[in-house]
């Protein structure tokens, strides 16, 4: 039976078509998919998120395809992905592993990161990025919501639903004014959807904005800010407030690095990022 | 940092005593000043001075130039036609010939044709990234230098100078031979948006790992040192120390014509004329003015003998070869340890200067628009602006810039 995909989807027609998955719950919904949470009889517990109708569904297959490539340790394993037809259309759908934790976004509003946590959260996400990297894949939406803090204190960068595979034809169409991601993370380039200016540079800015979010509460694009205009405009012009006293300068050093409004001036990849990010921490004894 | 003799008018003893003396350094050579014979010449004088090296700027700057000397260089294409010139045969016999001409003078490296960007536009990247191209094909192992020759506007644009560095640090030239326009024809600039983005555009272009040499200059550029250049190229006259793109003309005014003996001040940055040595002679301030001992080739000496300046005969000679090794002292300083020690002796030779021009402008002692009073502020700006855009990057990789 062919029934009708609605931006909410009946959670009883949808445990129809995945037979497999149990205690299927609405988790989020947000501006390009819904998310449910549910347990799957070898994966254990998994996410389901079906993207919303109106993108073309054979391109984000092959973006997703993409992104299951990547190959980091603290990034969800994308079990399974496909395609769901209803009598709106067909959208993709995709599994991945379900990562129990707390949002940054969460643990941000409760109080700041600590010098090692900040350096912690760094090393973990650049190295998430630098394996992104090397499949040519940038994932467009680095912010505290997406990051996932675990019980052990790991931190996992999650969702690369919105991520674009640079060798592959563009997801978001080329007028697309705001491209994808969240502005006040998203950087310049991004934001005019300049495709052949983003790559990793672009997630290296979200990181930097996300690390001074960690570091003070708050993200000083946002904050204020009369319209998004305006948030956009801030993140296209305005350097980060230097962070100060108690962190110590080299970190203050590294996030206005990666946070620099024009792409030219910030870390030129994720693996440099990242190397410049060990050598923080292995000064600190820091994993 | 090195300085390089940018090669002008009546340049050919001066090269020869000057790096005779310092035991070599690099002579930028200039096809509107030397005719075929005497670049091969002048070549082969340097190539015999121990340390003795050679560029070729190939002056492409306003591809119709018509000044006559030039003009007559085997490789200046007889019929220039921006449309089909890079399409076709034209621009790959230019560039072949220059690589064979570089390879007749021995030069170091290939300095490639530039073209005057105004602007930087993707047709002018197009044209630049085909001479880099074509050339690597025929350079062999020769190291080759994409020239970035920038207009006043185009060198005070964020925006195209961003778009500059996105695209050329992904050309992988082994180096960069940059020159740009003055604003408003200064010869000292004024304008520190300006030369914060050509530090910027070094500073870029040096962390992408590419050498940078930073063509046409004045000691102002010294401050270059800080972003990490590997070499600036000054010279004896004034259109040699800044970069007037009108100099390829054929109704170019010489500046011989309009000649006046300058001293530089090498610990106040300024130069000044003789009557104003007077001056501060008979205010007892000219022993201010003597070059430190490591900045002095004793080509002033007569200037400090305790008689009025105007008295001694001081010609145009020594005040270039002074200007020039002094200039390369500084250029010289002792190599910083880091980028924060580079950036804080450079704030400190603005602070010496400072202290000096104040006395003496405040006793008459001026220097006309040879005076860096005002540019001392915009050489702190263009240093602040580095410094918050790449500063924690150059502190971090000073020592593996290479």
């Amino acid at each position: 039976m062919i029934t009708p995909i609605h931006s909410q989807v009946d959670p009883v027609w949808l445990s129809r078509q995945f037979p497999d998955l149990t205690d299927l719950q609405v988790l989020a919904t947000g501006g390009q998919k819904q998310v449910f949470v549910a347990r799957h009889a070898t994966d254990g517990e998994v996410v389901l998120k079906l993207m919303h109708p109106g993108t073309d569904p054979a391109r984000t297959e092959r973006e997703l395809e993409a992104a299951s490539r990547v190959q980091a340790p603290r990034m969800p394993r994308i079990f399974e992905h496909g395609l769901l037809t209803g009598n709106t259309g067909t959208i993709v759908w995709f599994c991945e592993q379900r990562v129990p934790g707390q949002a940054l976004s969460a643990r941000i509003q409760a109080r700041a990161l600590s010098h090692h946590e900040l350096l912690r959260l760094a090393l973990h996400v650049s190295e998430t990025l630098v394996a992104a990297e090397a499949v040519s894949i940038v994932h467009r939406d680095v912010k505290p919501a997406n990051i996932i803090v675990d019980s052990q204190g790991e931190f996992w960068l999650i969702d690369f639903g919105v991520a674009r595979h640079l060798d592959l034809e563009s997801l978001t169409a080329t007028v697309a004014p705001g491209g994808c991601g969240t502005i006040g993370y998203a950087p310049a380039e991004q934001c005019r959807n300049d495709k052949p200016d983003i790559d990793a540079r672009a997630d290296l800015f979200a990181l930097g904005v996300t690390l001074y979010e960690a570091a003070t509460g708050r993200n000083p694009h946002v904050d204020g800010a009369r319209d998004r205009f305006e948030v956009i405009r801030r993140a296209s012009t305005q350097q980060l407030p230097r962070l100060g006293s108690p962190l110590p300068g080299d970190l203050a050093d590294l996030v206005a690095t990666l946070a620099q409004p024009s792409l030219v001036h910030r870390c030129q990849t994720a693996h440099e990022a990242h190397e410049w990010i060990k050598e923080l921490c292995e000064r600190e004894g820091v994993r | 940092m090195e300085l390089h003799l940018q090669f002008g008018f009546g340049m050919m003893e001066h090269c020869r005593h000057l790096l005779t003396g310092w035991g070599g350094g690099t002579v930028v050579l200039s096809p509107r000043d030397l005719n075929d014979k005497q670049l091969r010449s002048l070549a082969a004088d340097v190539a015999g001075i121990e340390g003795g090296k050679i560029l070729l700027d190939p002056q492409f700057y306003v591809p119709h130039a018509d000044h006559d000397r030039l003009c007559s260089h085997g490789f200046w294409p007889a019929d220039f036609a921006s449309g089909s010139f890079f399409q076709g045969p034209e621009m790959q016999s230019l560039v072949r010939q220059i690589v064979d001409l570089n390879r007749d003078l021995g030069t170091e490296a290939v300095i490639l044709p530039g073209m005057l960007a105004n602007p930087v536009d993707d047709l002018w990247l197009a044209h630049h990234r085909s001479f880099l191209t074509t050339a690597r094909d025929m350079a062999g192992d020769t190291k080759v230098y994409a020239t970035l020759a920038l207009g006043a506007d185009t060198a005070r644009d964020r925006e195209q100078v961003t778009t500059l560095l996105e695209a050329v640090t992904r050309w992988n030239a082994d180096g960069y031979y940059i020159v740009c326009e003055h604003p408003n024809g200064e010869y000292l600039v004024r304008d520190p948006i300006w030369l914060a983005h050509v530090l910027d555009l070094t500073a870029g272009l040096r962390l992408a790992g590419a050498q940078v040499i930073l063509g046409y200059c004045n000691h102002q550029m010294l401050v270059a040192r800080v972003a990490g250049a590997n070499a600036i190229c000054s010279g004896t006259w004034m259109n040699v120390r800044s970069f007037p793109p009108e100099k390829f003309s054929k109704d170019y005014e010489e500046e011989i014509r309009r000649r006046a003996t300058w001293y530089y001040c090498p610990q106040a940055l300024s130069e000044y004329k003789t009557p104003f040595l007077d001056v501060a002679y008979e205010q007892e301030l000219l022993h201010l003015m003597k070059p430190p001992a490591e900045l002095d080739g004793c080509y002033v000496d007569q200037l400090f003998s305790g008689v009025q300046p105007s008295s001694v005969r001081f010609a145009e000679q020594a005040a270039f070869r002074h200007y020039l090794h002094a200039l390369r002292s500084q250029a010289h300083a002792p190599e910083a340890g880091g980028y924060d020690q580079a950036r804080e002796e450079h704030n400190q030779t603005l602070t010496d200067a400072e202290h000096l021009l104040g006395t003496l402008g405040s006793n008459g002692v001026l220097g006309a628009n040879r005076d860096f009073t005002d540019s001392l502020d915009v050489n702190r700006a263009a240093l602040a602006l580095l410094d918050k855009q790449r500063g924690p990057v150059l502190r971090r990789r000073w020592t593996s810039l290479g």
